[in-house]
Parts: structure tokens; C-alpha cells; sequence
């Protein structure tokens, strides 16, 4: 089993690795970038060549001039995305000098393409002979300017160091959001927690009613009861969610007042207890997670049923029947553990299904999540929020065919590989 | 009396298109310790019979008519509850495919220490070492590893002898045997059949065997009901069916010769039954088989014939059971 799980981490990993690439590419191909939507702002208050002058900057700035695959690698943190650049100057015998000026160049690609070099700062070494500053992306050049007496000049410096600082997914840092000027991660941290609160709700009440209704219809195959839930099953899974949100919206808040109409929690409320708290989110998430419980019914409980009929009119249940094994644990030992195998793979589509659902029932609702949130980057071009969300889906997505691949391993033992 | 007895049985089908009768009017006898064999070609009836004994019928499937006593209880209108009882205890069932029979999910041990469970009330424990002597009495080699292992790590022959001792856990009084030997390859096939009858004479245990080869049935029955389209065409001794009898049923008759022999010349045609079993749904008038016969006769046509007592224990459902007389034209 250890053998099969870390197969099937080195899978996900290489696959996280070839999707994010893909993606960054993607978001790549948008016609903007972070630097033009910062200026946005600024874009009437310039004349035209202090604005191309500023941009030009800022891409440098922010790295945005180095090619597709250095960026890739920098925002994964597989690349230094700012450094220290620490000059130490000392003479022939070892002992620093202070006061040795140095210039720091910087190459710049101007208007068709002619480059030119540019002094960036000047430094000067300190008491113990040194001289630091932080850099971010682009290559420097270092040219000693000056030395105080008695030393002479040399043509280089005796010792030169560069820290790099590795900054990016992999360490922890997401980028920063252009239109909320934050760190992404705080981003996204309240929308996370709504997201995962609702959809698990839902999930939880998806599976509750789906499995029990599906093997009851099996069970009861052809009966009025089946018919009736089969043609029900249909309509759910026919009609887009957004019109079940506006007939739910319509009798649930309208017609009957008996759920608020949007948010997750009542306006300018204060609250003398976390679990006061606690139910007015509840009582303002009940709608929402209503309708995409309704939503996911129809294909579940018709895969659940389906999949459940097969496994009943199997030889081996015909068997068990044989050895006098009671109904009940013919159904939900022999044929459900059977009938499981497919429904565990149809739950990881399903399950992410109610992600990608969430970003229309969020905006529908107006609730704070990642949905909402999405919709919102993707409007703003808010290139680096867009990204740490869809690499959330990403990760989200590949945790769970984990999940699945495991749980396959641990349901039917013609999937283990070695035990 | 005999152990199992069915009389008169109907079972019968409900479908879109009608009703199929699969059993229509079948009567047999298991004896104590004795082999039934029941032969006949596939939708005869053989295998639906068999199951209505235990109330396995699909959900479409139903009892119209008929008695079957188990050990002098009807078992007909047993309810369920009574018959969980039964099944797997006192008669327990061996099924034709071993590679679907067994359920792919749970292992051998587990497979196995449900009757045990469900019907001698035993713990978990102590049923896992029932099962290691189960899985020695049908002569599995490293019981205690098969034990632990799941079904698709077997062979056809192994989960076969796996079936057997999931069938024999609780000392059946009968077993059903449907087409055991069916699935497997001759050898397996002959070890299987040879396990089955030295367990029969171990622990007394009656055999209801089903198959569509006649020569297993020569090798395991004493008795043989021969069936077609849900009849029963002859009832006879297998030595009498076997030893040059003088009265044969036509049908008989035609799947003894179109057995391939030893003693066959080489230069000889095998004789088939010419045609195939009539629709279920639109079975002809008068006697059943007489469409494929070669003997009919104007008669067989619109007239049924019964099961007629020829001697003392052979019963034969034709208008012209002398086989000698037939062949030679003689219709009284």
C-alpha cells in the first residue's frame, strides 16, 4: 500500500507541476498585464511618455520583462525573486575600507529594442566595508567609482555576494492582489473558509439523501416510487442551477420570508456569543446550500441507482442469497461495497462540479467565497488572485483524485497493487 | 418419502410480451444420499426449477402451482424468514460460474464464515477456523494462505472448490449443484466432479445436479430427469437411460447419439437434434418436441402426451416410447 500511495503522489505532484505551468502560460496569453492594471489608475493624470516611462519601470520592476519560463519559475519559488546584493570591500591585507563608492547599472530595452545601460543607485561601503541593497528582479552590474586614499583602485572588487531570495508559491507566497493591494493569501482567506463551510454542507447533504434514495430506487427498481423519483431526478438535472436559485429565491425568500435573500450574515449584527454567530451564518447559508444539494441530486442519485441495479443482478448476490444472508445485508454489504467502485469515481467530478457550481451560486447569493471572488479577479484582471484561486481548484481537484485513488484501493482489492 | 419432492410444479415469468411458462407441470424426487440429475439444453427449465425450491426467483419470476416438500415442510409459501433458515443451512446451492459467483470484495475467509455465522450462531473466530477445515475438506492446498485471499487471486478450480465449501459449511441435507463443472476446463473438471462425489459419500449429502452433459450425469447420478421446455420428458435410473433401455424417449435418444463415442467410426456423421428449442413464448401445439422429431407423428401434432409409467421406475412422455418399434415405422 506505501508503495502504491507514493506512486500515486509522484503522479499528482508532476501533474500539479505540468498544470500551473499550463495556467500561468494561459494567463499569460490575457492582453495586459499587472503593470498596466497598477497604472490604471494613473493612466489620465500622465502625459503619454511619463506614462510609457513609468511602465516600463514598473514591468522591470516586476519582473515582468524576463521570459515566460524564468517568471513561471519565480512565482513557483523555484527562482530567485528578489535577492541582497552585498558588496564587501576590504584591501590587500584583508582589513575593510570604508567609503568606497560603487555603482550599481541596470540594463534597460527601450523603445525598438535598443538597449541601454542606466545607473540604478550608488552605494558606499560602510565601517566594516560594506555596502548593501535590495534588488528585485532584472541583472545588475557592479562598477567601482571611487576609493578613499591610500588604497588604489582595482578593477574589481575583492568581493562581491549576492543572497537570493526565493519567493513564491512554494514558499508560501501567492503573489500580491492588484485591486485589494494585499498579500493574495489574505486575501482569500475569508472566501476559503465560506467556500469550504457551505460546500461542505452541501456535500454532506447531497450524499446523505442521494445514496440512501439511490439504493432505494434500485432496490425498488420499477416501482411508483422509482418512477416518480427517476422523472423528478431529471428535471433537477436538467434545469441550470441559476434558474433553481431564482424559483428557490422566489418561494424560499419572497413568497414565504422564510430565508434572507443574500449574504452570510444579517447586517450591522452584533453578537454576544461565537455560537449566536455561529447560527446566523447557518440560518444565511441554508438557502444557498438548499439549492445546490437539489442541484447535485439528480446525477448522483441516478448514478447511485444505476450502479446499485448492477450490482444486485450479479451472480455473487444471487450467491449470497443462496447462503441465507438476510436481504438487508445482501443490499448493503454485498452489492453496496460493489456498487460503491463507480460512485467513488463519479464523486471526485461531482465534488469539484460543486466548486466551479459555487462560483455561480456565490454570485447569485452574494455570499464572500472563492467563487465570488474569482469572478471578481477575473473582472479586475487581478492577474495574481486568479491564479492562486485557479491554483487552489487545481490543488483541490488533485487532493481529491488522490483521495479517490486511495479510498479505490482501500473499497476493491483488485486495485491494490501490493499490499 | 423422499427427502425433496416436487410435484406439479409451475413457475412462471411475468414479461412485456407475455407470460413465459419455464416450468410448466415439472414433478422429481431427491432420495436421501442419491443423485438427481436433471438434463436438458438451455430454457428448459432445469436450472428455474432448481431455484424455485429456494424462492431465488427474479423479481418477475413466480410459483403459479405445485408443491415442493423439503423432509415432509412445504416450501412453496414459506415466508422468507423461514427460508433464510433454510438456504445455505439445509439446502445450499453451488452455481455455474465460479469466476461471478463469488463476490469480488470480500476474501475467501469471509465468504466462507457467513453461513457459519448466520446459521450456527458462531463468533467471527471461531468460524475462521471452520473455514481453514472447510478449505481442507474440498482439498485445497495452503489453506491458511487461501484464506486470507480474495477472489480474483484464485483460479476457475480453486473458486469452484471455494463454492463447494461455502455450500457444504453448514452439512446440507441437499445440495443443488447447477452446472458445477460447466466453466471449467476437462481435468479441473473432472477433479471437481470426483471431490463432489467422495464428499457425497463423507457426509451423506443428497445431490440435485444440474447440467446439459450427459456425461457427467452418467458419472454422478442414480437417477435422471430429463427436461424440455419446462416438462419433464423422462424420469428413469441412470443405468437405465445408459444400458441399451428398450423404451427411450425420442428426445433422449437424440442427445445420447449425438454424444461423440469412442466406438463412433471415424467415418461416421455425428447425429444432431435438428432445430432449436421452440420460443418460450410461442411453444407449439400438441407435444413439445415434436417439431424437432424425427419420429413425429400426425398425432404428436395437436394431441399432448403424458408422462406415462413404462415400468417400475421409468416414466417416459411420448406416444411411442418403444425405441426398437419406432425406428422401425411401427406407429399403433
Amino acid at each position: 500500500m506505501g508503495k502504491y500511495i507514493l506512486k500515486r503522489l509522484i503522479y499528482v505532484v508532476v501533474v500539479f507541476f505540468i498544470v500551473s505551468f499550463l495556467m500561468y502560460a494561459l494567463y499569460n496569453l490575457i492582453p495586459t498585464d499587472p503593470a498596466r492594471a497598477q497604472l490604471e489608475p494613473l493612466k489620465m493624470s500622465l502625459k503619454p511618455h511619463e506614462y510609457e516611462q513609468m511602465y516600463s519601470d514598473l514591468r522591470r520592476e516586476m519582473g515582468l520583462d524576463d521570459s515566460l519560463v524564468i517568471r513561471y519559475m519565480r512565482w513557483m519559488g523555484l527562482y530567485p525573486a528578489s535577492g541582497e546584493l552585498l558588496i564587501q570591500r576590504t584591501d590587500d591585507m584583508g582589513n575593510p575600507i570604508q567609503g568606497a563608492r560603487y555603482e550599481v547599472l541596470i540594463t534597460e530595452t527601450g523603445i525598438g529594442g535598443k538597449k541601454t545601460e542606466r545607473v540604478l543607485r550608488v552605494l558606499t561601503t560602510n565601517a566594516e566595508g560594506e555596502a548593501v541593497m535590495q534588488m528585485r528582479f532584472g541583472t545588475y552590474k557592479v562598477k567601482e567609482i571611487s576609493i578613499p586614499e591610500p588604497h588604489t583602485l582595482d578593477p574589481e572588487p575583492k568581493l562581491l555576494k549576492t543572497d537570493s531570495i526565493f519567493n513564491g508559491m512554494l514558499q508560501g507566497y501567492f503573489g500580491k492582489s492588484q485591486y485589494f493591494k494585499r498579500d493574495v493569501v489574505s486575501v482569500i482567506k475569508e472566501p476559503i473558509k465560506n467556500t469550504m463551510f457551505i460546500n461542505i454542507f452541501a456535500t454532506i447533504a447531497a450524499l446523505g439523501i442521494t445514496i440512501p434514495l439511490g439504493i432505494y430506487c434500485a432496490v425498488k427498481k420499477g416501482g411508483k416510487f422509482d418512477s416518480v423519483v427517476q422523472a423528478t431526478t431529471i428535471l433537477g438535472y436538467s434545469i441550470p442551477i441559476y434558474i433553481i436559485s431564482l424559483i428557490f429565491m422566489y418561494f424560499f425568500v419572497v413568497k414565504w420570508r422564510i430565508f434572507p435573500l443574500m449574504g452570510t450574515k444579517t447586517p450591522g449584527a452584533m453578537y454576544a456569543t461565537s455560537t449566536e454567530e455561529l447560527l446566523d451564518k447557518l440560518y444565511h447559508i441554508a438557502l444557498p446550500v438548499i439549492v445546490m444539494t437539489f442541484a447535485s441530486l439528480g446525477g448522483m442519485t441516478r448514478y447511485v441507482r444505476s450502479s446499485m441495479i448492477e450490482a444486485l443482478s450479479t451472480d455473487y448476490i444471487r450467491t449470497a442469497r443462496a447462503k441465507g444472508l438476510r436481504e438487508k445485508v445482501v443490499i448493503y454489504s454485498h452489492a453496496w461495497r460493489n456498487a460503491l467502485l463507480p460512485v467513488i469515481t463519479s464523486i471526485l467530478a461531482w465534488f469539484l462540479g460543486i466548486f466551479g457550481g459555487s462560483v455561480i451560486i456565490e454570485n447569485t447569493f452574494s455570499l464572500n467565497g472563492m467563487g465570488k471572488l474569482y469572478w471578481h479577479g477575473l473582472n479586475s484582471l487581478d492577474f495574481e488572485l486568479v491564479l492562486a484561486i485557479q491554483m487552489f481548484y487545481t490543488v483541490v481537484s488533485l487532493l481529491g483524485s488522490l483521495l479517490i485513488d486511495l479510498s479505490y484501493g482501500l473499497v476493491d482489492p483488485r486495485v491494490r497493487v501490493d499490499k | 418419502m423422499a427427502l425433496l419432492e416436487v410435484k406439479d410444479l409451475k413457475t412462471f415469468f411475468r414479461t412485456k410480451h407475455g407470460t413465459v411458462k419455464a416450468v410448466n407441470g415439472v414433478s422429481y424426487a431427491v432420495e436421501t444420499g442419491k443423485t438427481l440429475g436433471v438434463v436438458g439444453e438451455s430454457g428448459s427449465g432445469k436450472t428455474v426449477s432448481a431455484m424455485s425450491i429456494l424462492q431465488l426467483l427474479d423479481a418477475n419470476g413466480y410459483i403459479e402451482n405445485g408443491s415442493i416438500t423439503f423432509n415432509g415442510r412445504e416450501l412453496t409459501d414459506l415466508p422468507l424468514k423461514e427460508m433464510y433458515k433454510i438456504r445455505g443451512n439445509d439446502i445450499s446451492v453451488i452455481f455455474q460460474e465460479p469466476m461471478t459467483s463469488l463476490n469480488p470484495v470480500f476474501t475467501v475467509e469471509r465468504q466462507i464464515s457467513e453461513p457459519f455465522m448466520i446459521h450456527q450462531g458462531l463468533s467471527k473466530k471461531q468460524a475462521a477456523a471452520r473455514v481453514i477445515d472447510m478449505l481442507k475438506d474440498v482439498r485445497i492446498p495452503n489453506p491458511e494462505v487461501v484464506t486470507k485471499q480474495y477472489p480474483h487471486q484464485l483460479s476457475g478450480g480453486m473458486r469452484q472448490r471455494v463454492m463447494i465449501a461455502m455450500a457444504l459449511a453448514c452439512k446440507p441435507r441437499i445440495l443443488i449443484a447447477d452446472e458445477p463443472s460447466t466453466a471449467l476446463d476437462v481435468t479441473i473438471q473432472a477433479q471437481i466432479l470426483k471431490l463432489m462425489n467422495d464428499l457425497q459419500e463423507e457426509k451423506g449429502t443428497s445431490i440435485l445436479f444440474i447440467t446439459h452433459d450427459l456425461g457427467v450425469i452418467c458419472q454422478m447420478a442414480d437417477d435422471v430427469a430429463v427436461m424440455y421446455c419446462g416438462q419433464v420428458v423422462e424420469m428413469a435410473p441412470a443405468r437405465t437411460i445408459f444400458g441399451h433401455s428398450k423404451y427411450l424417449h425420442p428426445y433422449t435418444e437424440g442427445l445420447l447419439v449425438s454424444v461423440p463415442r469412442l466406438d463412433t467410426p471415424v467415418t461416421q456423421r455425428l447425429e444432431a437434434i435438428p432445430g432449436s428449442v421452440p420460443h418460450p413464448l410461442r411453444l407449439p401445439e400438441g407435444c413439445k418436441f415434436a417439431p424437432r422429431c424425427k419420429y413425429a407423428q400426425p398425432r404428436c401434432l395437436v394431441e399432448e402426451p403424458e408422462l406415462v409409467s413404462i415400468s417400475e421406475n421409468q416414466s417416459i412422455r411420448c406416444f411411442y416410447p418403444d425405441m426398437e418399434a419406432r425406428k422401425d415405422g411401427k406407429f399403433e
